[in-house]
């Protein structure tokens, strides 16, 4: 029967069928690229999400996988992974976290150990430092993490103050001594006192915001011989080292801006960048900063040191695959190749990004460039930048990264910070510190947390660090 | 009425019993060790705790200064525009402006205002010769940089409240008191305010109750700082319940703000009572 209702082409089956079946195909070959696997990575909002979208492209041509980023609060953060973690969800795959999260998150459970991902690709962890090889993503000898930003303070100093003929004979005639980048807590207040000329010029500044106030401290205690416990978990902080530390950083605010108490970490780089401050310790992140002329008043003005003694390692950043995970293969893999040696050289010296070398094979002056390959700082400046960082890693004294962890760190950041406003005497903040430590310690196991304690020191000790 | 009873039972009976059960064990979500019944401990470890004392004392503080201050000034704006019937309208409306933006934005919007360096508000003072006060940054001027922001965003809400309050007095005692030849304070303190009373009431009822629970703001500005200078109550139970995850100590602290705000509201409800007049009939 012809039927000729339609006033259209007429199709043949053989037609319909080709048809269909060239759609079919098409779909298919012209779909593989968009079939990419979405892996879902966790991590603080901002800079920090800006590797990955970097190597986006990269992801999806070598293993078909695209990240697909879920940005969490950088205030917050803790809450908001362990409220989804505890629950089991499945939201994420790649979790971006600090290490001081690492002790907590490993006891849970959250973590899937990454060793028997190894050889669907191999991370590479000989080139990596030896401060964050086994003390950062290693729990009882187990991989569980990988590194994506090594954070460490560094000395910035304003070098054309530095290097005033007139400066310097003040300041000799002033101290007796050589005006010098200072290797002395002692010599650092000087520098403070001696260029502190408000409101033109300000001698320092620090993070003294309720948040990260404690790494300050931490890191005059550290240059001062200070540990975090004993053998037996007794704090270490409210003794004379501590006391010391937490009066140098409270007299340290004379020389301050008035509103020290607001600065954090945007807020620092600031005072900095704008040419209002002789001297601060910031995270390593910030001479990328300063010598990019879209951000810095001080480009060519500035040089970077180690801190005086020892350097603070505070936060930092590694990724982890989330025992919740469907897909841990495709997770490990994107993660681990963020980091391997030609990928992480990309983000590591970008200025956009706050992320920082992990990698013996990154410090090297000719290796500091921006994701593009180019060079985000002059030949001189890079290699004083490196020599820093260098210098800083070898007596760098990593973050307290135990179960409960993030307890004795908040804990310690609000007594610092009552020091700090003047609310509590130093030694007042740091016993009511101690107390409240020693509470934590109970609740934990005394026994199940020094073992604990004792193994990630021993992490040191085997990559040949200082504790 | 089964329906309702059920939905009021779910929502609030069972989280307050359950809440009541978690307050008397050691339940902390991040310590792998079944919680176990502690009695009293943790009430007796907050009543000894100084952080709870100095957030109770930040709690009051804030609450203090918002019937103190927004309180009178609700007042004043809702009688001028209760004088003013024909801007009264679009008066209230722009007033409004402040209550219906999100509270957290409310928070970064004035931590751009309070910023000491590049703020509006210090280069307006800059300007007047005024210097640069250092708002959040400041131990003292913290906490009242805070209330002067509750101030801003939730007084409007009083004018509403106390504006309706007055739009329904009745005209007729208020023309007998006028015609009788009383002043115009006169009636507004013998005859006005008492029967605004009840009004009055609703309303620091429920600005108390909302200060209480103040948390945007200082979770965007302060983070509780600068030391625990504005960490009031509620900060200090989310950090004890969302940060630490000590979820029995968070419990029983939630139970006594419960037992606090009952007081304050039982206080202050005594006041829509309805004012009784000598002689009437």
């Amino acid at each position: 029967m012809n039927n000729k209702i339609f006033a259209g082409p007429q199709f043949s089956r053989r037609g319909v069928l080709g048809a269909g079946l060239g759609m079919l195909a098409l779909g298919t070959d012209g779909g593989r690229a968009a079939a990419a696997t979405p892996v879902r990575i966790e991590c603080d909002a901002g800079q920090n999400e800006l590797p990955f979208q970097w190597q986006a492209s990269a992801l999806e041509a070598k293993y078909g996988l695209t990240p697909d980023l879920v940005s969490l609060p950088f205030v917050g953060q803790y809450e908001k992974l362990v409220t989804d973690l505890t629950s089991r969800s499945d939201a994420y795959d790649v979790l971006v976290f600090p290490p001081y999260f690492l002790g907590d998150f490993q006891a849970l459970g959250f973590l899937r150990e990454l060793d028997p991902y190894f050889s669907l690709l191999d991370p590479q962890l000989a080139d990596y430092l030896p401060v964050y090889r086994d003390p950062v993503i290693k729990r009882n000898g187990k991989t569980y993490a990988l590194m994506f930003d090594g954070d460490l303070l560094q000395v910035c100093y304003r070098t054309d103050l530095f290097n005033d003929p007139k400066e310097k004979a003040a300041f000799k005639q002033k101290y007796g001594q050589d005006l010098a980048v200072p290797t002395t807590w002692a010599d650092f207040m000087k520098v403070a006192a001696f260029f502190h000329r408000p409101p033109d010029l300000y001698g320092t500044a620090f993070y003294a915001a309720r948040g990260f106030c404690y790494a300050w401290f931490v890191n005059i205690f550290a240059g001062l011989g200070g540990r975090w416990f004993d053998a037996k978990m007794n704090p270490g902080i409210n003794s004379d080292t501590g006391y010391r530390a937490l009066s140098l950083l409270v007299e340290m605010k004379k020389y301050a801006p008035p509103n020290i108490l607001q600065i954090d970490y945007p807020t620092l780089n600031q005072v900095f960048l704008d040419g209002s401050t002789a001297i601060v310790v910031q995270w390593d992140d910030l001479p990328l900063k300063c010598e990019n002329p879209q951000m810095s008043k001080v480009v060519g003005k500035s040089g970077f040191a180690p801190c005086p003694q020892r350097s603070y390692m505070p936060y930092s950043r590694v990724m982890a695959v989330s025992a919740f995970s469907k897909n841990p293969e495709d997770a490990y893999k994107l993660a681990a190749h963020m980091q391997l040696p030609d990928v992480g050289i990309t983000y590591v010296y970008d200025p956009e990004c706050g992320e920082d070398p992990y990698r013996e094979s990154y410090l090297k002056a000719s290796a500091v460039k921006n994701h593009l390959g180019k060079p985000t700082m002059s030949e001189a400046a890079a290699a004083n930048y490196v020599d820093a960082i260098r210098g800083g890693l070898k007596a760098g004294y990593p973050e307290l990264s135990i179960p409960g962890a993030p307890r004795y760190i908040d804990i310690l950041d609000l007594y610092v910070n009552q020091a700090l406003a003047g609310s509590l005497s130093p030694k007042a903040a740091l016993d009511a510190c101690a107390g409240e430590w020693a509470n934590i310690t109970a609740a934990e196991g005394q026994d199940r947390i020094a073992a604990a304690y004792a193994d990630w020191v021993d992490s040191f000790h085997k990559v040949g660090l200082v504790y | 009425m089964v329906p309702a009873l059920a939905i009021f039972a779910a929502n609030a009976i069972f989280p307050l019993l359950y809440a009541l059960d978690v307050s008397v064990r050691n339940y902390q979500l991040l310590i792998p060790v079944p919680p176990q019944f502690i009695g009293l401990e943790n009430y007796a470890r907050i009543l000894s705790d100084p952080l709870f004392w100095s957030s109770l004392k930040v709690t009051l503080w804030f609450i203090a200064g918002v019937v103190f201050l927004q309180l009178p000034a609700s007042l004043g704006l809702a009688l001028l525009f209760d004088s003013l019937p024909r801007w009264a309208g679009i008066g209230v409306t722009i007033l409004l402006v402040p209550t219906i933006i999100a509270p957290s934005v409310v928070g970064f919007q004035w931590a751009q205002i309070y910023n000491y360096q590049f703020g509006p508000l210090n280069y307006l003072l800059g300007l007047a010769g005024l210097g640069h006060p250092v708002w959040t940054a400041s131990p003292t001027l913290a906490l009242p940089s805070l209330v002067a922001i509750d101030f801003w965003e939730w007084t409007p809400f009083m004018v509403l409240l106390l504006f309706a309050g007055l739009r329904s007095l009745p005209a007729d005692i208020l023309e007998a008191a006028r015609v009788d030849g009383s002043s115009y304070p006169k009636i507004f303190l013998r005859i006005m305010l008492p029967l605004l009373r009840p009004v009055i009431g609703i309303a620091l009822v429920l600005r108390v109750l909302m200060s209480f629970k103040t948390f945007d703001i200082i979770y965007i500005l302060t983070a509780g700082g600068p030391g625990a200078a504005t960490e009031n109550l509620a900060y200090y139970t989310y950090i004890q319940g969302f940060r630490y995850f000590n979820l029995g100590y968070a419990s029983a602290l939630a139970i006594i703000q419960l037992i606090v705000v009952a007081i304050l509201a039982k206080a202050l409800i005594g006041l829509t009572r309805k004012p009784s007049f000598a002689g009437a009939a």
